[in-house]
Protein backbone atom coordinates (compact mmCIF):
# COMPACT_ATOMS: atom_id res chain seq x y z
CA UNK A 1 0.00 0.00 0.00
CA UNK A 2 0.90 3.68 -0.55
CA UNK A 3 2.22 5.47 2.11
CA UNK A 4 1.29 8.74 2.62
CA UNK A 5 4.27 10.91 2.90
CA UNK A 6 3.46 14.20 4.18
CA UNK A 7 0.52 16.62 4.69
CA UNK A 8 1.69 19.64 3.76
CA UNK A 9 2.98 18.13 0.64
CA UNK A 10 0.79 16.46 -2.16
CA UNK A 11 -0.54 13.38 -0.82
CA UNK A 12 -0.87 10.47 -3.00
CA UNK A 13 -4.69 8.89 -3.28
CA UNK A 14 -4.13 5.83 -1.10
CA UNK A 15 -5.14 2.26 -2.69
CA UNK A 16 -8.27 1.88 -0.80
CA UNK A 17 -11.61 2.03 -1.18
CA UNK A 18 -11.79 5.23 0.72
CA UNK A 19 -8.78 6.84 -0.48
CA UNK A 20 -7.43 6.98 2.63
CA UNK A 21 -4.58 5.88 4.65
CA UNK A 22 -5.96 2.61 6.58
CA UNK A 23 -3.55 3.01 9.70
CA UNK A 24 -4.61 7.10 9.92
CA UNK A 25 -8.30 6.09 9.54
CA UNK A 26 -7.72 3.55 12.87
CA UNK A 27 -6.38 6.24 14.82
CA UNK A 28 -9.26 8.41 13.86
CA UNK A 29 -11.86 5.72 14.97
CA UNK A 30 -9.96 5.18 18.12
CA UNK A 31 -10.06 8.64 18.80
CA UNK A 32 -13.58 8.46 17.90
CA UNK A 33 -14.07 5.81 20.45
CA UNK A 34 -12.14 7.64 23.12
CA UNK A 35 -14.66 10.56 22.68
CA UNK A 36 -17.10 8.61 23.99
CA UNK A 37 -15.07 7.08 26.92
CA UNK A 38 -14.18 10.49 28.01
CA UNK A 39 -17.34 12.04 27.66
CA UNK A 40 -19.20 9.03 30.01
CA UNK A 41 -16.57 10.28 32.80
CA UNK A 42 -16.94 14.08 32.20
CA UNK A 43 -20.86 13.85 32.28
CA UNK A 44 -20.19 11.36 35.57
CA UNK A 45 -18.40 13.88 37.27
CA UNK A 46 -20.86 16.62 35.94
CA UNK A 47 -24.18 14.20 37.37
CA UNK A 48 -22.57 14.29 41.09
CA UNK A 49 -20.77 17.58 40.95
CA UNK A 50 -21.78 19.56 44.30
CA UNK A 51 -23.25 16.04 45.97
CA UNK A 52 -20.68 14.93 48.06
CA UNK A 53 -21.95 14.97 51.80
CA UNK A 54 -18.38 14.81 53.73
CA UNK A 55 -15.27 17.09 52.53
CA UNK A 56 -12.73 18.23 51.31
CA UNK A 57 -14.71 19.88 48.85
CA UNK A 58 -13.23 21.52 44.93
CA UNK A 59 -13.19 24.87 47.13
CA UNK A 60 -11.26 23.35 49.57
CA UNK A 61 -7.82 21.54 47.32
CA UNK A 62 -8.12 22.27 43.99
CA UNK A 63 -5.02 24.52 43.16
CA UNK A 64 -5.73 26.80 40.33
CA UNK A 65 -2.46 28.30 39.78
CA UNK A 66 -0.63 25.01 39.69
CA UNK A 67 -3.22 23.42 37.24
CA UNK A 68 -2.92 26.30 35.30
CA UNK A 69 1.13 25.87 34.90
CA UNK A 70 0.72 21.81 34.21
CA UNK A 71 -2.02 22.57 31.31
CA UNK A 72 0.11 25.13 29.36
CA UNK A 73 2.93 22.38 29.64
CA UNK A 74 0.79 20.45 28.11
CA UNK A 75 -0.56 22.31 25.62
CA UNK A 76 2.70 23.86 25.01
CA UNK A 77 4.12 19.57 24.37
CA UNK A 78 1.24 19.88 21.54
CA UNK A 79 3.20 22.33 20.05
CA UNK A 80 6.70 20.43 20.11
CA UNK A 81 4.83 18.01 18.70
CA UNK A 82 3.94 19.66 15.78
CA UNK A 83 7.25 21.08 15.21
CA UNK A 84 8.76 17.88 15.36
CA UNK A 85 6.64 16.10 12.84
CA UNK A 86 7.12 19.28 10.88
CA UNK A 87 10.96 18.67 11.06
CA UNK A 88 10.80 14.74 10.84
CA UNK A 89 9.06 15.47 7.16
CA UNK A 90 11.68 17.75 6.21
CA UNK A 91 14.22 15.65 6.74
CA UNK A 92 15.71 17.44 9.78
CA UNK A 93 16.74 14.46 11.36
CA UNK A 94 18.39 16.58 14.36
CA UNK A 95 15.79 18.99 15.05
CA UNK A 96 13.01 16.27 14.56
CA UNK A 97 14.50 14.24 17.39
CA UNK A 98 14.91 17.40 19.57
CA UNK A 99 11.26 17.97 19.47
CA UNK A 100 10.14 14.18 20.18
CA UNK A 101 12.33 14.49 22.84
CA UNK A 102 10.65 18.09 24.42
CA UNK A 103 7.06 16.18 24.04
CA UNK A 104 8.73 13.49 26.24
CA UNK A 105 9.71 15.96 28.83
CA UNK A 106 6.96 17.99 28.93
CA UNK A 107 4.55 15.08 29.08
CA UNK A 108 6.67 13.75 31.95
CA UNK A 109 7.11 17.37 33.63
CA UNK A 110 2.75 17.39 33.16
CA UNK A 111 2.62 13.61 35.03
CA UNK A 112 5.15 15.02 38.04
CA UNK A 113 1.83 17.93 38.43
CA UNK A 114 -0.05 15.20 38.39
CA UNK A 115 1.79 13.18 40.60
CA UNK A 116 2.65 15.64 43.53
CA UNK A 117 -1.10 16.71 42.82
CA UNK A 118 -2.93 13.33 43.85
CA UNK A 119 -0.02 13.12 46.32
CA UNK A 120 -1.13 16.59 47.87
CA UNK A 121 -5.03 15.54 47.89
CA UNK A 122 -4.19 12.63 49.91
CA UNK A 123 -2.58 14.26 52.53
CA UNK A 124 -4.93 16.48 52.48
CA UNK A 125 -7.64 13.54 53.18
CA UNK A 126 -8.98 13.10 49.59
CA UNK A 127 -8.79 9.98 47.83
CA UNK A 128 -11.07 8.26 45.28
CA UNK A 129 -12.63 7.02 48.66
CA UNK A 130 -13.76 9.46 50.57
CA UNK A 131 -16.31 11.07 48.40
CA UNK A 132 -18.22 11.16 45.40
CA UNK A 133 -15.91 14.03 44.15
CA UNK A 134 -12.67 11.79 45.30
CA UNK A 135 -14.16 9.06 43.09
CA UNK A 136 -15.17 10.94 39.79
CA UNK A 137 -12.17 13.11 40.22
CA UNK A 138 -9.36 10.45 40.16
CA UNK A 139 -10.95 8.15 38.05
CA UNK A 140 -11.28 10.79 35.21
CA UNK A 141 -8.22 12.28 35.91
CA UNK A 142 -6.37 9.04 36.16
CA UNK A 143 -7.70 7.60 33.13
CA UNK A 144 -6.09 10.43 31.24
CA UNK A 145 -2.82 10.66 33.16
CA UNK A 146 -2.57 6.69 31.85
CA UNK A 147 -3.21 8.53 28.49
CA UNK A 148 -0.15 10.57 28.71
CA UNK A 149 2.06 7.82 30.51
CA UNK A 150 1.14 5.54 27.27
CA UNK A 151 1.82 8.38 24.64
CA UNK A 152 5.32 9.64 26.88
CA UNK A 153 6.53 5.68 26.24
CA UNK A 154 5.03 5.50 22.87
CA UNK A 155 6.87 9.12 22.13
CA UNK A 156 9.86 7.63 23.86
CA UNK A 157 10.11 5.34 21.34
CA UNK A 158 9.94 7.88 18.52
CA UNK A 159 12.44 9.60 19.58
CA UNK A 160 14.68 6.14 19.53
CA UNK A 161 13.66 5.59 16.33
CA UNK A 162 14.66 9.24 14.96
CA UNK A 163 17.81 9.47 16.63
CA UNK A 164 18.65 6.57 15.22
CA UNK A 165 17.58 7.26 11.39
CA UNK A 166 14.79 4.45 10.88
CA UNK A 167 12.22 7.41 11.04
CA UNK A 168 12.32 9.54 8.32
CA UNK A 169 10.32 11.73 5.33
CA UNK A 170 9.16 9.12 4.17
CA UNK A 171 7.51 6.90 6.89
CA UNK A 172 6.94 10.14 9.00
CA UNK A 173 3.12 8.77 9.43
CA UNK A 174 4.30 6.62 11.81
CA UNK A 175 5.22 9.81 13.56
CA UNK A 176 1.72 11.42 12.40
CA UNK A 177 -0.44 8.76 13.87
CA UNK A 178 1.50 9.21 17.64
CA UNK A 179 0.84 12.67 17.24
CA UNK A 180 -2.93 12.29 16.96
CA UNK A 181 -3.00 10.37 19.98
CA UNK A 182 -0.99 12.85 21.90
CA UNK A 183 -2.77 16.32 20.40
CA UNK A 184 -5.63 14.57 21.94
CA UNK A 185 -4.76 13.56 25.20
CA UNK A 186 -4.62 17.49 24.75
CA UNK A 187 -8.03 18.42 23.89
CA UNK A 188 -8.87 15.72 26.26
CA UNK A 189 -7.07 18.24 29.22
CA UNK A 190 -8.66 21.19 27.87
CA UNK A 191 -12.23 20.05 28.42
CA UNK A 192 -10.81 18.60 32.29
CA UNK A 193 -9.14 21.71 32.80
CA UNK A 194 -12.51 23.89 32.33
CA UNK A 195 -14.82 21.64 33.42
CA UNK A 196 -13.45 19.62 36.42
CA UNK A 197 -10.66 22.81 37.69
CA UNK A 198 -12.49 26.13 36.47
CA UNK A 199 -16.05 25.48 36.67
CA UNK A 200 -15.95 23.67 39.58
CA UNK A 201 -12.76 25.42 41.86
CA UNK A 202 -15.40 27.24 44.31
CA UNK A 203 -17.94 23.95 44.71
CA UNK A 204 -18.34 23.44 48.29
CA UNK A 205 -21.18 21.39 50.14
CA UNK A 206 -24.49 20.59 48.24
CA UNK A 207 -26.58 24.28 49.21
CA UNK A 208 -29.14 24.18 52.36
CA UNK A 209 -26.60 21.00 53.68
CA UNK A 210 -23.40 23.24 54.71
CA UNK A 211 -24.86 23.08 58.89
CA UNK A 212 -25.19 19.63 58.57
CA UNK A 213 -22.17 17.95 56.92
CA UNK A 214 -19.30 17.32 58.75
CA UNK A 215 -15.65 17.14 57.70
CA UNK B 1 -19.05 38.88 4.02
CA UNK B 2 -20.78 35.84 2.54
CA UNK B 3 -17.10 36.33 0.44
CA UNK B 4 -15.21 36.27 3.28
CA UNK B 5 -16.61 33.30 4.78
CA UNK B 6 -16.02 31.10 1.57
CA UNK B 7 -12.67 31.55 1.81
CA UNK B 8 -12.19 31.26 5.40
CA UNK B 9 -14.29 27.71 5.00
CA UNK B 10 -13.46 26.28 1.72
CA UNK B 11 -11.01 23.98 0.72
CA UNK B 12 -9.88 25.61 -2.99
CA UNK B 13 -13.52 25.08 -4.29
CA UNK B 14 -14.24 22.50 -2.76
CA UNK B 15 -16.01 23.08 0.55
CA UNK B 16 -13.88 22.08 3.66
CA UNK B 17 -16.99 20.88 4.96
CA UNK B 18 -18.53 19.30 2.20
CA UNK B 19 -18.68 15.40 2.19
CA UNK B 20 -16.18 14.12 -0.94
CA UNK B 21 -17.94 12.12 -3.38
CA UNK B 22 -14.74 10.42 -4.66
CA UNK B 23 -11.02 10.50 -3.71
CA UNK B 24 -9.62 12.74 -6.39
CA UNK B 25 -11.87 15.29 -4.65
CA UNK B 26 -10.15 14.72 -1.27
CA UNK B 27 -6.47 15.45 -2.70
CA UNK B 28 -4.55 18.28 -0.37
CA UNK B 29 -4.56 21.68 -2.12
CA UNK B 30 -0.59 22.51 -1.79
CA UNK B 31 -0.42 26.18 -2.20
CA UNK B 32 -3.40 26.93 -0.23
CA UNK B 33 -2.64 28.96 3.23
CA UNK B 34 -4.58 27.81 6.64
CA UNK B 35 -7.31 29.87 6.29
CA UNK B 36 -8.48 30.30 3.00
CA UNK B 37 -7.13 31.87 -0.25
CA UNK B 38 -6.65 35.21 -2.13
CA UNK B 39 -5.28 38.06 0.17
CA UNK B 40 -5.98 36.40 3.35
CA UNK B 41 -3.94 33.35 2.21
CA UNK B 42 -1.36 35.75 0.80
CA UNK B 43 -0.89 36.78 4.36
CA UNK B 44 -0.93 33.70 6.14
CA UNK B 45 1.46 32.22 3.39
CA UNK B 46 3.98 34.74 5.04
CA UNK B 47 3.89 32.09 7.96
CA UNK B 48 4.31 29.58 6.01
CA UNK B 49 7.44 27.45 3.36
CA UNK B 50 6.62 29.86 0.89
CA UNK B 51 3.90 28.41 -0.27
CA UNK B 52 4.79 24.96 -0.50
CA UNK B 53 3.43 23.55 2.66
CA UNK B 54 -0.16 24.66 4.62
CA UNK B 55 1.67 25.68 7.65
CA UNK B 56 5.42 26.28 8.97
CA UNK B 57 6.89 25.98 12.39
CA UNK B 58 6.25 30.16 12.38
CA UNK B 59 2.57 29.49 11.55
CA UNK B 60 2.63 26.49 14.61
CA UNK B 61 3.93 28.86 16.81
CA UNK B 62 1.61 31.44 16.21
CA UNK B 63 -1.20 29.42 16.87
CA UNK B 64 0.86 28.15 20.25
CA UNK B 65 1.12 31.72 21.34
CA UNK B 66 -2.76 32.20 20.79
CA UNK B 67 -3.54 28.85 22.76
CA UNK B 68 -1.44 29.89 25.82
CA UNK B 69 -3.60 33.36 25.73
CA UNK B 70 -6.66 31.49 25.67
CA UNK B 71 -5.48 29.62 28.55
CA UNK B 72 -4.20 33.14 30.52
CA UNK B 73 -7.94 34.45 29.60
CA UNK B 74 -9.29 31.42 31.05
CA UNK B 75 -7.61 32.14 33.78
CA UNK B 76 -8.00 35.41 34.20
CA UNK B 77 -11.84 35.03 33.93
CA UNK B 78 -11.33 32.82 36.69
CA UNK B 79 -10.03 35.11 38.65
CA UNK B 80 -12.24 37.93 37.90
CA UNK B 81 -14.92 36.50 40.42
CA UNK B 82 -17.68 39.03 38.85
CA UNK B 83 -18.90 37.60 35.66
CA UNK B 84 -21.73 35.96 36.98
CA UNK B 85 -24.26 33.72 34.86
CA UNK B 86 -21.46 34.91 32.09
CA UNK B 87 -18.54 33.03 33.33
CA UNK B 88 -19.84 29.40 32.30
CA UNK B 89 -20.37 30.17 28.92
CA UNK B 90 -17.20 32.40 28.66
CA UNK B 91 -15.16 29.40 29.47
CA UNK B 92 -17.02 26.69 27.41
CA UNK B 93 -16.48 29.16 24.41
CA UNK B 94 -12.70 29.52 25.25
CA UNK B 95 -12.23 26.18 25.59
CA UNK B 96 -14.15 25.79 22.27
CA UNK B 97 -11.90 27.60 20.73
CA UNK B 98 -8.76 26.00 22.15
CA UNK B 99 -9.72 22.55 21.21
CA UNK B 100 -10.48 23.76 17.73
CA UNK B 101 -7.06 25.40 17.55
CA UNK B 102 -5.68 22.15 18.41
CA UNK B 103 -8.00 19.93 16.40
CA UNK B 104 -7.98 22.20 13.02
CA UNK B 105 -4.25 22.96 13.37
CA UNK B 106 -1.98 21.07 15.37
CA UNK B 107 -4.08 17.61 14.39
CA UNK B 108 -4.30 19.09 10.97
CA UNK B 109 -7.78 18.43 10.27
CA UNK B 110 -7.74 21.77 8.23
CA UNK B 111 -5.37 20.80 5.86
CA UNK B 112 -5.84 17.23 5.51
CA UNK B 113 -8.45 15.04 3.76
CA UNK B 114 -12.20 16.50 4.42
CA UNK B 115 -13.26 12.98 5.35
CA UNK B 116 -11.22 13.02 8.01
CA UNK B 117 -12.64 15.80 9.97
CA UNK B 118 -16.09 14.39 8.95
CA UNK B 119 -15.36 11.17 10.62
CA UNK B 120 -14.38 13.09 14.16
CA UNK B 121 -16.48 15.37 13.99
CA UNK B 122 -19.37 12.56 13.85
CA UNK B 123 -17.66 11.35 16.49
CA UNK B 124 -17.96 14.05 18.27
CA UNK B 125 -21.10 14.55 17.61
CA UNK B 126 -22.49 10.57 18.98
CA UNK B 127 -19.79 11.71 22.03
CA UNK B 128 -22.00 14.87 23.05
CA UNK B 129 -25.24 13.16 22.05
CA UNK B 130 -23.90 10.23 24.99
CA UNK B 131 -22.87 12.78 26.97
CA UNK B 132 -26.19 14.75 27.03
CA UNK B 133 -28.43 11.28 27.83
CA UNK B 134 -26.07 10.57 30.41
CA UNK B 135 -26.43 14.26 32.26
CA UNK B 136 -30.44 13.92 31.71
CA UNK B 137 -30.94 10.07 32.66
CA UNK B 138 -28.21 10.70 35.48
CA UNK B 139 -29.97 13.55 36.88
CA UNK B 140 -33.69 12.36 36.39
CA UNK B 141 -32.89 8.99 37.99
CA UNK B 142 -32.50 10.73 41.39
CA UNK B 143 -29.44 8.85 41.78
CA UNK B 144 -28.89 8.54 45.79
CA UNK B 145 -25.38 10.28 47.08
CA UNK B 146 -24.04 7.70 48.32
CA UNK B 147 -21.23 9.06 50.39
Amino acid sequence: MTQAVAIDHHEPIENTSTGLNSRKLMMWAFLGSDVMFFGAFIATYLVYRGKSLVGPYPSEILDIPLTTLSTFVLLMSSLAMVLALHYVKDGERNKGTLWILAVVVLGAIFMGFQFYEFREFGHLGLTPRTNIFGTTFFILTGIHGAHVTIGIIWMGFMAYSSHKGALRPDNALDLEIAGLYWHFVDIVWIVIFTVIYLISANDGPPPGMESMITH
Amino acid sequence: MANLWQKLTHHKGNGWWNLPHTASNELNPPHEGPVGGAWLGNWWRFWTHGGVSHAGPKFYWLVGFILAVITALEVWAFALEGLGAWYIPILLILAVAKFIGVVAYFMHLRFDKPMFTWFFASSMVVGVLIFVALMFLMENAHTPVLF
